[in-house]
């Protein structure tokens, strides 16, 4: 369970995921160490949150895309550590969010879901990229030609540059990768040199490089932001790549800095099929 | 133009007082007085949503707060509402001594009956100003 952190939900007071929001928070804190944040008082109690935060990684939880939460955050310039938006993630659990207040069925399973995910988190403090919350479960589409297929992951919050690479995006952070384009181009993949942790990356610029027995490819990362950590994994065993791009493949997750400026330049699964399907028959 | 009273809670979350001021408002918007009353979210306030501070602005609202910080009413009067009455449920709470009210995310049975009494007071004022 997540221990120690700081936790700030949003209000949650007329929309059913604001108050799975609220649910969730206190939940957090009455199983684990974690502290609330009230998003109204701290508005005015600066000293007393301001203490909070800066001792503890910020988790904020949003309800809906209005993001007041993520607001308050930003206004109070708080380091947000993690985010999340309960109505991306009761689309992700393909849980349907009605109009009640008094949590239902479903309402409370998306609570029980979101917050015994947590319970894997204890190392996020620490940067341990393997328990940031990402899960990859994804459904593939897949296009063959030849002996080689290719897949693409058809998730609403998978977005893909031209370049073929992938960023899957969870609140404020996203993982990075290539996709099996790349991999099925490149054939066996030998060697792969990460970004630096910390480095700060333009959308567009390189985010670490592979290496078969063809070529030398950049991975250009699709969104900007500061690599917060690498799949370490790929150092030894980088042919993870070839098996399975997406998932035990990918390169590095970053913290976002501008997402909603960077999405106008991506792609979605739908587009990026058809794109990736031309080049294949190209 | 929109007349209804608005009745706007503080955020309470992780309080049991605060809880109570969220729940009482709500029986009163949507059970008590749902033609004279409305809600708005006290976070789109302070974040300065335009169309909640559009709603409050010169209106008659009434607000519920569950500690003494008093966030509710504070905000309201910040953005321009009216504030007509401040209810504090410490007050309301003090009335019922020794009683358990339950915890920050469900009410026990004296807990809903101090907000049924908190959701009278308050439709009782909106009736008086609406």
């Amino acid at each position: 369970m997540v221990e120690n952190y700081a936790i700030l939900p949003c209000n949650g007071l007329d929309k059913c995921a604001g108050v799975i929001s609220g649910e969730i928070a206190v939940k957090l804190c009455e199983s684990g160490k974690n502290t609330i944040i009230c998003p109204v008082f701290s508005k005015i109690a600066d000293a007393k949150y301001r203490k909070i935060t800066d001792e503890h990684p910020l988790l904020v939880i949003d309800g809906c895309a209005t993001r007041c939460a993520s607001k308050i955050a930003a206004e109070k310039n708080y380091r947000i550590f993690r985010k999340i938006t309960v109505t991306e993630e009761a689309k992700r659990h393909h849980i349907e969010l009605k109009d009640n207040l008094r949590l239902l069925e479903d309402d409370n399973s998306l609570v029980e879901i979101i917050v015994d995910g947590f319970s894997d988190a204890g190392g996020m403090a620490a940067g341990v990229s393997e328990e940031s919350g990402f899960s990859f479960e994804f459904e593939y589409e897949t296009f063959q030609k030849d002996k080689f297929i290719f897949r693409v992951p058809r998730n609403t919050s998978v977005y893909f540059n031209e370049n073929d690479c992938w960023a899957y995006v969870i609140g404020n952070r996203a993982r990075i990768g290539v996709t099996d384009f790349v991999q099925q181009n490149l054939s066996d993949i030998l060697y792969f040199i990460p970004p630096e942790i910390g480095a700060i990356i333009s959308q567009f610029d390189a985010a670490g490089e592979i290496e078969s027995s063809k070529a030398l490819v950049d991975i250009i990362s699709p969104v900007s932001g500061m690599v917060v950590s690498i799949n370490e994994m790929l150092v030894q065993k980088p042919e993870l790549i070839n098996e399975n791009p997406y998932e035990s493949g990918w390169i590095a997750e970053l913290e976002l800095t501008d997402f909603e400026s960077d999405k106008e330049l991506l792609i979605g699964f739908d587009k990026y099929f058809e794109l990736m399907k031309k080049k294949v028959e190209g | 133009m929109n007349t209804k009273v608005k009745v706007i809670p503080c955020s309470g979350i992780g309080k049991v007082f605060g809880l109570m001021a969220r729940e009482a408002v709500l029986k009163t918007v949507h059970e008590l007085c749902p033609d004279k009353s409305e809600t708005v979210c006290l976070a789109y306030i302070v974040t300065g949503d335009k169309e909640a501070k559009e709603k409050i602005e010169g209106c008659d609202c009434i607000t519920v707060d569950g500690c003494p910080k008093m966030c509710a009413s504070k905000n309201v009067l910040i953005t321009g509402g009216i504030v007509k009455e401040a209810i504090k449920v410490l007050d309301t709470v003090k009335e019922h001594k020794g009683k358990q009210f339950g915890t920050p995310t469900q009410l026990d049975a004296d807990g809903k009956e101090v907000i049924n009494e908190i959701a009278v007071k308050i439709a009782k004022k909106i009736n008086e100003i609406s």
